[in-house]
């Protein structure tokens, strides 16, 4: 088997040729950036939060009516509710606040020190008022300071002291000290670990959080509720029942693991990915019909020479591999191209999508894939081209 | 006629003959197609203009009247307060404006009653007028001011009372009476472009009406986004959100010639220079009048996702219009002796070309109802992974059309190099493999 005859073999099918390397290396471009996608949703949804995301319930509510959405009523409301779900059995700790983690946007706003704005304003970063467990609920570890143990009032002449998260600190102040300086929305008490905020912020670590009772529940309010591991199901599964039980003028717009509203986040990309993921698995699957019925029809057409080859004394085996590899050597310069086309793809993607730049090994894999699947593809119709007698080479005569 | 039902009979023998590519040609074509379809119903729905006589008259203004100096992010806020729109208002130069914003609210027939969620747009009577709201009963509000009426969507109409002809009837709106004073009919504008913001332009219409003025009297909050650039405590929005710097506000003007823009422009212009002047804002000047049709790219609310998947499912169309036609090309090579036969046997080239329209006709035959049933799954998929565009997810008569023409051309262009290559070759060759 020669490699100048396996070229001469398919220059004389040149539009079949042409026809599946452009198959092939629109394949491989395709594949290669799904991959990429997957791999980038991958990591997003798999990126640190700092928080027990499965052992952490949150329920999203609002009363619905008016006058419970004014305090003195609504702070009666909202500890009449924190003390009904937190005498629920796997509940560890439970907490009220204006809004939850691991959003898209929220509220939030600019935070910096007193006096300092210009340097120091970090802005949409999201302002949590909330009740004092709520460290307790998130596992906070506390770095430094203290935490306030007091819920004080918003409309309190002196502002409720301010806890911010590792990542914020280290914005504001580097190495200096932090505890008891003064910052737009009160005085710094305490600095806990990092925990995912809101991914439309400047860093999705940056949080600010006083243990008050919300400005206002317009927009509803989060009761978070840390359970024993495990019983995250068996709580929520109570949840409606006790706080319409505790007060049954409120919507419940949803109940949720942290770890379900980190996967609603980023439904967008993973939905994207999977499409990706399908339309790849069908460019295959026609990639593969294509080497299939080329290999076919290249044999059927090519029964005379078989036969002949065979009465020289050419083995079965080498008419299978001179087959495969014709395939093969098809399946490498499409690989090539695809290559190429990739870049220009990924590049093309990276105007309306955020997607990783193509790099390493990712290409190499993907060819492998392809290779094998053609390989697969093309094994049949090589096997039935075996079976020519070599009689067939009398008919040549 | 009965030419075309011999040529037809010829195909289908010919169908018959090697029945397993040319299923496989149809399928690699429908899939290909059905894809394309899937992703070009949103594509085309998404970037359809639902006010095209007037998308181009009706525009967005936005002025950087804020107290504060930027530094950082000089970008003209997208929301304007109740006191930018009340010196936006004061012109006289669109031919119809109007202020809006919407707020979530719960309603109720009366106290004994579960509330219903609704979601309220708070806005001014030209609201109705500029945006082609079409009323089934009753009528718009005859001025601006607050006034407790509603105006009821028909579907609500029907929710909460079971019949559309309810001007008059009270309801209980967060705990305060208001009086129906109209019901639309059936209304969806998409794109809602008026609430491009946030890419709300997505979602549903909301479920009923209230004034703007109401709205703040009420005490109600935007439920899209609201910026406090000052000390304003937004829950006195009645009072201090009428005079603070409490951003919540979108509004529209319509203005019907090049000489109103240009008017309108240079109202802009002189507005915030006076108030720079007289010092009741830092920042410099940033002024945009955005027409409806460019907002959702300014707002950076296109949806990027169908976006790339549209690159790439025509890029998978290729791929599949290529295979078919290898897959075509192997077919016609197989029956090229037949061909060759024929024309010995005196058949002209261009018979061999209506024999090939025939197969053209019945390839796209098959191929449509296999790309139309493919496509209908792949909405339903993409609905389960892209939920966000659910509502743009319908066929309508102009787009199944264009859909079906790009089908048949599909098809006469798999079919086109292969027949010509069994019609043009050498005849006694032919006959000779």
């Amino acid at each position: 088997m020669s490699f100048y005859l396996l070229i001469k073999g398919l220059l004389s099918r040149k539009v079949v040729t042409a026809l599946l390397l452009l198959q092939l290396a629109m394949t491989l471009a395709l594949l290669l950036n799904s991959i990429l996608l997957a791999q980038q949703t991958h990591q997003q949804l798999n990126q640190p939060t700092g928080l027990d995301l499965n052992n952490i319930v949150l329920v999203q509510l609002k009363p619905t009516t008016a006058s419970l959405r004014v305090y003195p009523a609504l702070e009666e409301l909202l500890n009449r509710q924190l003390a009904a779900v937190s005498a629920l059995p796997g509940v560890v700790a439970a907490a009220y606040s204006n809004q939850s983690a691991i959003l898209q946007g929220g509220n939030n706003g600019n935070v910096y020190l007193d006096g300092e704005e210009g340097r120091s304003n970090q802005p949409s970063v999201p302002m949590y008022f909330v009740s004092k467990d709520f460290f307790h609920v998130f596992d906070s570890k506390l770095l430094q300071g203290e935490l306030p143990q007091q819920s004080v009032s918003l409309d309190n002449p002196v502002q409720p002291d301010v806890v911010i998260t590792q990542s914020l600190a280290r914005q504001l102040f580097a190495d200096k000290p932090a505890i008891g300086q003064q910052l737009n929305r009160g005085r710094l008490a305490a600095v806990i670990s990092d925990f995912y905020g809101q991914r439309s912020g400047t860093n999705v670590m940056f949080n600010s959080i006083q243990v008050a009772p919300p400005f206002g529940v317009d927009w509803g309010y989060s009761i978070l509720l840390r359970t024993a591991p495990g019983r995250a199901d068996a709580v929520r599964q109570q949840l409606v029942q006790t706080l319409r039980a505790v007060e049954p003028n409120i919507e419940i717009f949803h109940i949720r693991t942290l770890a379900e509203q980190h996967q609603r986040l980023y439904r967008n990309e993973y939905g994207l990915a999977m499409l990706l993921a399908i339309l790849s698995a069908l460019m295959l699957l026609v990639t593969m019909v294509s080497s299939y019925s080329s290999t076919y029809f290249h044999a059927l057409k090519r029964q005379q020479e078989i036969g002949i080859k065979r009465a020289l004394g050419a083995s079965k085996n080498t008419i299978f591999i001179e087959l495969l590899s014709e395939n093969w050597l098809c399946t490498a310069v499409g690989a090539l191209l695809g290559v190429m086309l990739a870049l220009l793809l990924n590049q093309a993607l990276a105007q309306v999508i955020s997607i990783p730049a193509l790099s390493g090994y990712l290409p190499l894999i993907t060819i492998a894939v392809l290779l094998l699947c053609v390989t697969v593809a093309t094994w049949y119709p090589a096997a039935i081209a075996t079976r020519v007698s070599p009689a067939t080479a009398t008919k040549a005569l | 006629m009965e030419q075309f039902i011999y040529y037809l009979k010829v195909s289908l023998k010919g169908i018959k003959r090697a029945p397993l590519p040319y299923a496989l040609t149809i399928f690699i074509l429908s899939v290909g197609l059905g894809v394309f379809f899937a992703n070009a119903t949103f594509y085309y729905q998404l970037n359809s203009d639902p006010l095209p006589h007037k998308s181009d008259k009706l525009f967005f203004p936005m002025i950087n009247l804020v107290p504060y100096q930027c530094t950082t992010d000089c970008r003209t806020p997208r929301v304007l307060s109740y006191s930018n729109v009340q010196k936006l208002s004061q012109s006289g130069i669109p031919t119809q404006a109007a202020a809006m914003y919407s707020a979530d609210g719960y309603l109720r027939v009366n106290a004994d009653q579960p509330p219903l969620p609704v979601s309220i747009r708070l806005t001014q009577r030209d609201f109705f007028t500029m945006f082609e709201v079409p009323l089934l009963h009753g009528s718009i509000w005859p001025d601006n001011s607050a006034r407790l009426e509603v105006i009821l969507t028909r579907a609500s109409a029907e929710k909460l009372f079971g019949r559309t002809e309810v001007i008059g009837e009270t309801l209980l709106l967060d705990d305060r009476n208001v009086t129906v004073s109209a019901v639309l009919d059936s209304w969806q504008m998409l794109p809602r472009l008026y609430d491009a913001n946030n890419r709300n332009h997505l979602t549903d219409a909301d479920d009923i009406y209230l004034p703007l003025e109401t709205g703040y009297d009420m005490n109600y909050l935007s439920n899209s986004q609201s910026s406090t650039f000052d000390d304003t405590d937004y829950r006195q929005l009645s009072t201090q959100g009428r005079t603070g710097a409490l951003h919540q506000l979108q509004y529209w003007v319509q203005l019907d010639t090049p000489a109103q823009q240009q008017a309108y422009r240079q109202f802009m212009h002189n507005l915030v220079m006076d108030e720079k002047a007289a010092g009741r804002h830092p920042s410099e000047p940033n002024n945009q009048l955005v027409a409806m049709q460019d907002i959702v790219s300014y707002f950076g609310g296109d949806s990027s996702d169908i976006k790339a998947f549209a690159l790439v499912t025509l890029l998978f169309l290729l791929v599949c219009l290529f295979n078919a036609s290898h897959l075509s090309l192997n077919r016609y090579l197989s029956n090229q002796y037949e061909f060759s036969l024929r024309r010995a046997l005196g058949a002209s080239r261009s018979q061999l070309q209506l024999q090939m329209l025939v197969d053209v006709l019945l390839m796209a035959s098959f191929t449509i109802a296999g790309a139309l049933l493919t496509g209908y799954a792949g909405i339903k998929l993409m609905n389960q992974l892209l939920p966000a565009n659910r509502l743009f997810s319908d066929w309508d008569l102009p787009l199944l059309l264009g859909l079906l023409a790009i089908a048949v051309v599909c098809s006469y262009l798999v079919t086109l190099y292969p027949s010509l290559r069994a019609s043009f070759g050498t005849l006694n060759q032919q006959l000779k493999e």
